[in-house]
Parts: structure tokens; C-alpha cells; sequence
């Protein structure tokens, strides 16, 4: 039961995370209608920044310093190829950040090595929030679920609250007509694209602390959130905060579970069955976690292709 | 006795709560061009919507020679017999005229899936895009890129397109919209002569054409058919006046 | 038309003439770029021709790769078929891997369609060390090539016979088949699929199909390769191997029937001459790819194409030379950009960093003088490589716009 506590509590928090960075990827996709396949470079730029100022600034700057970094990079980025490629159509952005995503990979690897830093959680936030039965829950955790719900708050008031929160989300219905109205769309364009790097850079600057700092950690993490805005549906924030957690969730239990798939056959009196067939079958959950999202999101495109809160296309 | 080809039985759509369609009865004769008209926002096309497949009818249903196209898929739709056109052009834009024919043909012929075949010598298939092209007074630019014709030459392309599986039912959405009048003589010249025999379903809202045009009228407002006739009988109906034709002059 | 043939002529030839005029080591690079052409023009049947970007191409490649080497191994060690069958054996696999991933990604498009790919292979990826037997766990599966019809496929030359083969078959396949209706249909695919659901095709089964005719030939470029290296490790169901036949394809220009081939063969030479000489090839590829997709969006063959089949505007004296100073510019800002990586590459390795302690910065070593860290030429001399070029690049830009605008 506690160990369903933990799992709940981390699996969330891991939703959280999945959500900072698939939330920036949305706003981007639905205001420019562009798929920034760099988005979760900008998660690794964030936590290699960050593990590079903290020597010399300290944890705190640190991690403040480095998204405001990695929106400068998001800002060039637009500025200079983005908006150079727009005419070539929706794919070559596309490609264009494809490309700029295995540079940004290559260059980490040539600066940093191809190997994990070691980038960690500093001493003074190293302690447990609570306990449970003798097992300590680690603050940091929490931490990370708390700077991701704040800073939804702090999206959610801008959008609905200020006068360029209302701009941007006119801009994404109706871009010719905010421009016609005398506002400066391709500057909005270059705000959100850079404050959606911002935010995945924020987001990799606190996790990359409690998780791993790798040139791999773009990849690994990007294909995950791709998996969100395809089980979730681009266009709505709900739906990638839904499959965020859906997959967060689902991928914690599976962690901290040791049932293998044939156990599952031995509800229907199948075990021996399935052990022979061996394979998949006789490996334990735990170690098929990271298949789970690809899972869940084969079943939502048969059932539901336009994803969960998708609408049809 | 008239022969009915397409058939609305009291169907409905509403998106949410905005009642689009409602109760919509209408029969369209065999060989017969039929409009339907209405000031903006009638529900014109999503009433072609729903009989060519995208949109399913929230009740009610649509027959094809009796049988049910209401909630088919537009593939499925289509080949039963009825074929579409679009508002706004919908054709191959990267790809030769000759090309966009072509891909509009070889269904008709069973041509999906086949690999074994050369297109280029699928002697039936090329026999009728010549034709068409001819038909259509394409000839001419039968190798260039879809998206270098000019715009009545893409409407003339997306008809032409329309009509290659050799339907029962035509229905054109709006060919003349964005048209000179020049290009609108035109177009309905071309319409005319290449429908002849044929069953045609039509949305437009050039009067002079539709009036020109149609053996018979329906007028849409408010997602309801408050009349459909003749064209002389529309233009008599005191109904149609008040609440569409006057409307158009007040404004 | 003519020209054509005749050029594909001369390039079978020399193909054919190969083995007698490079050394042994130039031909097993050959293989190499045999293999990534096949690889990439697979890919572009999906993406050049039907529309449809695919970042997951390395899962059917590796499954062509794994059945063949499965295959070789059948029987003990007798095979499944005789050695220049083999690929078969990768192309059966890659088209039912492909009919399968298909029906799932084709359930969408665009966007989707490309995550959804390369969710899939990492899917792959991540069951692959679960299963040791299929996939042969940390040390990958070996195996060896027997002899079969008098060759004993012992040799460099007979390995690139069976390859070339293989190849020229294969790419002559795809063109024939870009002529059926299929083929057609594809190009329909990319352009309106949405026109085509409207004209009564089945789009979803089109596009699976399409799907799987790319994956099969993928698993036939993965069938030879395991052929090649007589081994399949579940390094190629990686993400760099997709990664690299979409920069390969798209450098090379996918909307060409030859780009993608030339492209993949390019930078799996490149790759191959350069491997001594640096050790961050992987970057300079995403370099030329975000560069070529910026400034040349056809691709370079593509490019090079259009060039010679749309009319020429300007008089081909001041266009030559615009050319040349173009190439100029690009030359020197290419070796200022190159000699800052490479530098910087040295300057942050690991094994520097162990040598420079405290105050103490040794010089470095590259392309034959020694660079000391702190001199500050070091650093000028590629910035002002850089900045020269660039400036030539643009003055060369401006002219040949000012005299377009002359001429307009």
C-alpha cells in the first residue's frame, strides 16, 4: 500500500515534468504549427547549463540563470532559422529543428563527453519531506512537482490575465488578423518560441539535478513527449497535462512492480503456457517500463486516433 | 414518376449545441441539376458534407438509390456513385494535370493497390483522361503543374476530377466562388456541357447562374428548406422573398 | 532523356569496373556507401515520394539485419538460402515489420506520422536487449557467409559484386514502381491525401502499403549489410541510423529519383575519409543538413537539377563567376568553421584536460602546426576565416540579386 503511495506520488511528479516540457511543445505547435523536434534539446541545454553555472554561481542561480540562457538560444534559433525556412512549408521546420537537435547532441558530446555528469541535487536539499512506514520521500521530489505547478499558474495568469496573454492566444487561432490589428506577430512568435525553450530549459536545469545529465537525456526524454502529444492531441493543453500523467503514472507503476507479463496469463489459468513461450513473457515489468508509453500509445491509435483530447482531423 | 437519386430523410446535424441542419427532407431527381441556395451560414455545405461523408448526420438519413451513404466514410461514399467537389480547390498541386486525371480515373478502373502494372500503359485509363482533358479544354496544359494553372483552370481541374469516376451524383460546392464574370460564363458554360445527362447536386451563390442553371431549386435558411421548385416557382415563392431575396436587397 | 541513360550508363559501368580500380580497403567503403544508398533511397519512396517523414527507419533496417543474419545461421550454419539470396530474407521481414508499424503510423499524418515512427523504433530498441535470443543481447549475433553457386564469398571484390547487384536491382525496382499506380498514387498521397479519400481510394491501406514497400527495401539495405560485416548488433536499431538516413536523403534531395542514392553514398564516404582525421563527423553531417535545408531546400542534387533543366537567366559568364566567388566565400568560412570545431573538439577532450593543469595550457596540434590555447591567433585566424567568407558569400548573394532585379 505505501509502495503504491510512492509509486502514485512519483509517477505524478514525473507527469509533472513530462507536462513542462510537452506544455512549451504545444503552445509552440499551436500557435506557429510548428513541431520542434529540438524542443527537448532545449530540456538538455537547460540541465547542462545549469550543472556548468552552479560552480560558480551556486545551485539557486544556477537554475534561474540557465533558462534565461536557453530562451536566448530559443530566440536565436527563431530569429535566424526558423524564420528563414517558414516559406519551405511546416515539414522543413520540422526538419530544420531535426537537424539543429542532432547538433545540439553532437555539440554537448564534444564539450561534456559522451557520458554522464555529474550533476546533482546540492547537500542543503538532500532531506526527506515525510516519511512512511520508515521510507524516506525525498524534498526534491516535491520541489520539482512544485516549480511545475507554479509555473503553470504563472503561464495559465499570463494567458488569461494580460494583454499579451491574450495577443498570443488570438495569434493561434488567427494570425493574419492579430497582424492586421497592428500587433507584432512574428515578435509574439519569437517570445513563445523562446519562452517554451525557456521552460524546457527550467525544466531540465531541475531535473537533470535529480535524474541523469547525459548527452542522451534529449533523446530519451523527447521521444516520451512525443508520445504525450500523440496519445494527448497537439492542440490542447488539457490533453497533454491528461497523457502526461496518464504516462508518468502508468511508468511508476510499472517501476516498482515485479509482475511479468505471464503472471498476467495465469489469471486465465495460462501461466505454464506463457512461461514456455518465454521471451517477453518471463521478463519482469519493471524492466518493460520504458515500453509502456509506446504501448499505451498503440492502443489510444486504434481506439481513439486523434488522441485523447485530440479533435478528429 | 420521378426517379430519385439522393434522398435526405429528416436529418439533423448539431455541433454541440448550434443546430446546423434541422430536419432537412429533399429528393433529387434522376437527371435533373439541382441547386440548393441560401445566404451565408444556411448550412449549405455542411449539408454536402454530410451526403459526401465527412460530417455523419446526428439523425436521420441520406439514401443513395435507396441505399444508405449516411455515415459512410468518403471513400466508401464515393464509390457508391456520388463524387464531390470542393469550395476551396482541392486538387494534387505538385503533380501534372494529365497526373491529377489520372489518379481521378484509375479508381473506377480497380487500380489501388496494383504494382504489376505500368500507368503509362493502361491504355483504358489514359483513353479517358484524354477526354477529359478534351472536355474540360485542358488539353493544352495537360503536362503542366497543377498549381501553375490559373484559377479557373484548377476549378475547371477540380470538376473535371469530380466527374472521372463517372458518378451517379455530382456535387459541386461553390465552383464559381472567387470568380470574374468572365471566368463565371465560363465555368457554367463548361458545367452545362459536361453534365449533360448526368445528376447534379450544386451549391453557388451567383443567382444569375443558379437561376440559369438549375432545373430545380432548394433554399436553405437557417439549416431548414423553406422551398424548392421550379426556378420560376422560387422566384414567385413569396416565402423565399421575404426571407432570402429580401434579405440580399436590404443589404 | 537520352543523357540520362547515358549517364546512368557510365555510372553502372564504373560501378561494375570498381573492384579494379580502387584498393581493397576503398572497396569495402564502397559496400558501405552501396548500402547506405539503398538504405536512403528506401526511405525516400516514403518520404520523398508519398510525403511521409519517417524518424524511425532504423527498426526496419535492423530487422532485415537480424533475419539475415538469423537466416545465414539457420540450419546449423548451412543457411536458410544460398548467400546471394539472403536479402530476400530481409525484405520478407522489413515488409511484414513495415505492414504492421504502418498500420499504426498511418493512422495519422504529418507531424504524428513522423513521432509516431520514431516511437515505434525506439520500441524496438527498448525490447531488443530483453531478448537475447532474437537480438543476441550486448555482443550482437555473428555468423559467416558460405559459399553457394561456385563463389565462396570470401573476397572484398565477390561481397560488392553480391551488394552492387542487390543494389542496382533494388533501385531499379523503385523506379519501376514509381510508374505503376501504385507509384502514382503515392506521389497522390503526398500531395492531397485528403482529394484522394474524396475520389474513393483507401487511403489508410494506400499509405500502409506504401509504408511497407519502403521498410521492405530498408530490410534488404540491413540484410546486406549483415552479409557485409558477417554480424547484426542492436546498435543498428539506434536512433543515429534513422537519424542519419534522413540527413543522408534530405541532403542529397528526396523529390529526385537519384538524390537520396548520391546522398547517402556522399556521406558515407565523406564519413569514411574523414574518420582519421576527426572525430565528430556526426556533427559536421547535422551542420551540412541544417545549412543544405536552409539555403538549398531541394537538396544538393536537387538543386544541382533544377539548376541544369530550368532555363538559366543570367549569361553563364557573370553566373560562373558569382559562382566562383560563392564557392570562394563558402570555402573560407567552411575552414574557419572547421578549424574552430576541430580545435575546440581537442581543446575539450578529456585527454587535454588531464594534460593542462593550473596555469599550464600545452599547444595543440592540428593540421601540422602546434595552436597555443592562450595565443590569441589561435582564435582570430578562424573568426576572420569566417567572417571573410561569410562577407563574400553575402556581397555575392547581393550581386546576383541586384542584377535578377536588373533583368526582372
Amino acid at each position: 500500500m505505501d509502495q503504491l503511495v510512492f509509486a502514485l506520488l512519483n509517477g505524478t511528479i514525473y507527469g509533472l515534468l513530462l507536462f513542462m516540457v510537452s506544455a512549451g511543445l504545444t503552445l509552440i505547435f499551436g500557435m506557429m504549427g510548428v513541431l520542434n523536434f529540438a524542443h527537448a534539446s532545449f530540456y538538455m541545454l537547460g540541465a547542462y547549463f545549469a550543472y556548468t553555472l552552479e560552480p560558480l554561481t551556486g545551485f539557486w542561480a544556477a537554475i534561474l540563470l540557465s533558462p534565461l540562457l536557453v530562451t536566448g538560444i530559443g530566440v536565436l534559433v527563431e530569429k535566424f532559422i526558423l524564420r528563414r525556412v517558414h516559406a519551405f512549408g511546416h515539414a522543413h521546420e520540422l526538419l530544420v529543428t531535426f537537424g539543429l537537435s542532432v547538433v545540439i547532441a553532437e555539440l554537448i558530446k564534444m564539450g561534456y563527453g559522451n557520458f554522464p555528469v555529474d550533476y546533482r541535487v546540492p547537500p542543503e536539499l538532500r532531506f526527506a519531506a515525510f516519511s512512511i512506514s520508515g521510507i524516506d520521500y525525498p524534498f526534491y521530489r516535491l520541489f520539482m512537482g512544485a516549480i511545475a505547478l507554479v509555473m503553470f499558474a504563472a503561464i495559465y495568469l499570463l494567458l488569461t490575465r494580460t494583454r499579451v496573454g491574450i495577443v498570443v492566444r488570438s495569434a493561434i487561432y488567427r494570425p493574419q488578423m492579430v497582424e492586421a490589428l497592428g500587433h507584432n506577430v512574428p515578435l509574439v512568435f519569437m517570445g513563445v518560441f523562446g519562452v517554451g525553450a525557456g521552460l524546457a530549459g527550467l525544466a531540465g536545469a531541475v531535473a537533470g539535478a535529480f535524474y541523469t545529465t547525459n548527452p542522451n537525456m534529449a533523446l530519451e526524454l523527447g521521444v516520451v513527449v512525443f508520445v504525450v502529444v500523440v496519445v494527448g492531441g497537439l492542440g490542447s493543453m488539457g490533453g497533454a497535462m491528461l497523457a502526461s500523467l496518464l504516462i508518468g503514472i502508468t511508468n511508476s507503476l510499472a517501476v516498482g512492480s515485479n509482475l511479468r507479463p505471464a503472471d498476467l496469463f495465469a489469471l486465465v489459468g495460462q501461466r505454464d503456457w506463457a512461461e514456455q513461450i518465454g521471451g517477453l513473457m518471463t521478463v519482469q515489468l519493471s524492466s518493460l517500463a520504458a515500453t509502456l508509453p509506446f504501448l499505451i500509445m498503440l492502443i489510444v491509435l486504434v481506439v481513439r486516433p486523434s488522441g485523447l483530447m485530440g479533435e478528429k482531423e | 414518376m420521378n426517379d430519385t437519386v439522393l434522398k435526405f430523410e429528416n436529418v439533423h446535424k448539431s455541433f454541440g449545441p448550434a443546430h446546423i441542419i434541422r430536419d432537412v427532407d429533399l429528393d433529387v431527381h434522376r437527371g435533373e441539376r439541382h441547386a440548393v441556395i441560401g445566404p451565408n451560414g444556411a448550412g449549405k455545405s455542411t449539408l454536402f458534407h454530410l451526403c459526401s461523408g465527412q460530417f455523419a448526420p446526428s439523425s436521420g438519413r441520406i439514401l443513395l438509390d435507396g441505399e444508405q451513404i449516411s455515415g459512410l466514410r468518403p471513400a466508401e461514399v464515393n464509390r457508391r456513385g456520388l463524387a464531390r467537389s470542393f469550395q476551396i480547390t482541392n486538387i494534387f498541386p505538385g503533380i501534372t494535370v494529365h497526373e491529377n486525371l489520372r489518379l481521378a480515373v484509375m479508381r473506377k478502373h480497380g487500380l489501388q493497390f496494383s504494382f504489376w502494372r505500368f500507368a503509362g500503359r493502361l491504355s483504358a485509363v489514359n483513353a479517358e483522361v484524354e477526354d477529359l482533358l478534351d472536355r474540360l479544354r485542358l488539353t493544352a496544359r495537360a503536362g503542366t503543374l497543377a498549381n501553375q494553372l490559373s484559377y479557373s483552370e484548377q476549378r475547371s481541374l477540380e470538376i473535371g476530377m469530380t466527374l472521372a469516376s463517372d458518378p451517379k451524383l455530382i456535387l459541386l460546392d461553390e465552383p464559381m466562388a472567387g470568380m470574374s464574370q468572365e471566368e463565371t460564363d465560363y465555368t457554367a458554360d463548361l458545367i452545362r456541357e459536361i453534365t449533360r445527362g448526368r445528376t447534379l447536386l450544386i451549391v453557388e451563390h451567383d443567382m444569375s447562374v443558379v437561376f440559369a442553371l438549375a432545373d430545380r431549386i432548394s433554399v436553405l435558411v437557417y439549416g431548414e428548406i423553406i422551398a424548392t421548385g421550379t426556378p420560376e416557382e422560387i422566384r414567385a415563392n413569396a416565402q423565399v422573398k421575404e426571407a432570402y431575396l429580401g434579405e440580399e436587397v436590404a443589404a | 532523356m537520352k543523357a540520362k541513360i547515358f549517364l546512368v550508363a557510365i555510372a553502372v559501368a564504373v560501378l561494375v569496373a570498381l573492384p579494379w580500380l580502387v584498393s581493397t580497403p576503398l572497396l569495402n567503403a564502397a559496400v558501405q556507401m552501396l548500402i547506405a544508398a539503398l538504405f536512403a533511397m528506401a526511405f525516400s519512396f516514403l518520404c520523398g515520394r508519398a510525403g511521409m517523414l519517417s524518424f524511425g527507419h532504423a527498426a526496419y533496417f535492423g530487422i532485415g539485419a537480424f533475419a539475415a543474419v538469423h537466416a545465414m545461421n539457420a540450419f546449423g550454419g548451412a543457411g536458410l538460402l544460398p548467400t546471394p539470396l539472403l536479402p530476400l530474407v530481409g525484405a520478407g521481414t522489413g515488409l511484414l515489420g513495415g505492414l504492421i508499424a504502418g498500420y499504426f503510423a498511418t493512422k495519422r499524418t504529418g507531424v504524428y506520422f513522423a513521432m509516431i515512427t520514431l516511437a515505434l523504433a525506439e520500441l524496438l530498441h527498448a525490447l531488443a536487449p530483453h531478448l537475447k535470443g532474437t537480438f543476441g543481447g550486448e555482443a550482437g549475433i555473428s555468423s559467416f557467409r558460405m559459399p553457394a553457386w561456385g563463389f565462396t564469398f570470401g573476397s572484398v571484390t565477390e561481397v560488392y559484386f553480391l551488394t552492387l547487384a542487390w543494389v542496382l536491382l533494388c533501385i531499379g525496382l523503385l523506379w519501376l514502381l514509381g510508374l505503376t499506380p501504385l507509384g502514382r498514387l503515392a506521389l497522390g498521397l503526398r500531395e492531397n491525401g485528403h482529394r484522394l479519400r474524396f475520389l474513393g481510394y483507401n487511403v489508410h491501406a494506400l499509405s500502409t502499403l506504401v509504408f511497407a514497400v519502403s521498410a521492405m527495401f530498408a530490410g534488404v539495405a540491413g540484410a546486406l549489410q549483415s552479409l557485409n560485416i558477417e554480424a547484426a548488433n542492436y546498435v543498428v536499431l539506434e536512433a543515429h541510423v534513422s537519424t542519419s538516413v534522413v540527413l543522408n536523403s534530405f541532403i542529397g534531395g528526396v523529390r529526385v529519383f537519384l538524390g537520396p542514392a548520391i546522398g547517402g553514398a556522399a556521406m558515407t564516404f565523406f564519413g569514411y575519409i574523414t574518420a582519421d582525421l576527426t572525430r565528430v563527423w556526426l556533427l559536421y553531417q547535422g551542420i551540412i543538413f541544417v545549412l543544405v535545408m536552409m539555403f538549398l531546400p531541394r537538396g544538393l542534387v536537387g538543386e544541382l537539377v533544377e539548376r541544369f533543366s530550368g532555363g538559366e537567366r543570367r549569361s553563364g559568364g557573370t553566373a560562373l563567376l558569382d559562382g566562383g566567388w560563392r564557392l570562394a566565400g563558402f570555402a573560407m568560412a567552411a575552414a574557419g568553421c572547421v578549424f574552430l570545431v576541430e580545435f575546440l573538439q581537442r581543446f575539450l577532450s578529456t585527454g587535454y584536460r588531464a594534460t593542462a593543469t593550473g596555469e599550464n595550457w600545452p599547444p595543440i596540434e592540428l593540421m601540422g602546426f602546434d595552436w597555443s590555447p592562450g595565443s590569441p591567433l589561435t582564435w582570430l585566424l578562424p573568426a576572420a576565416l569566417l567572417a571573410a567568407g561569410l562577407w563574400l558569400l553575402g556581397a555575392a548573394n547581393k550581386r546576383a540579386a541586384a542584377q535578377q532585379e536588373a533583368l526582372a
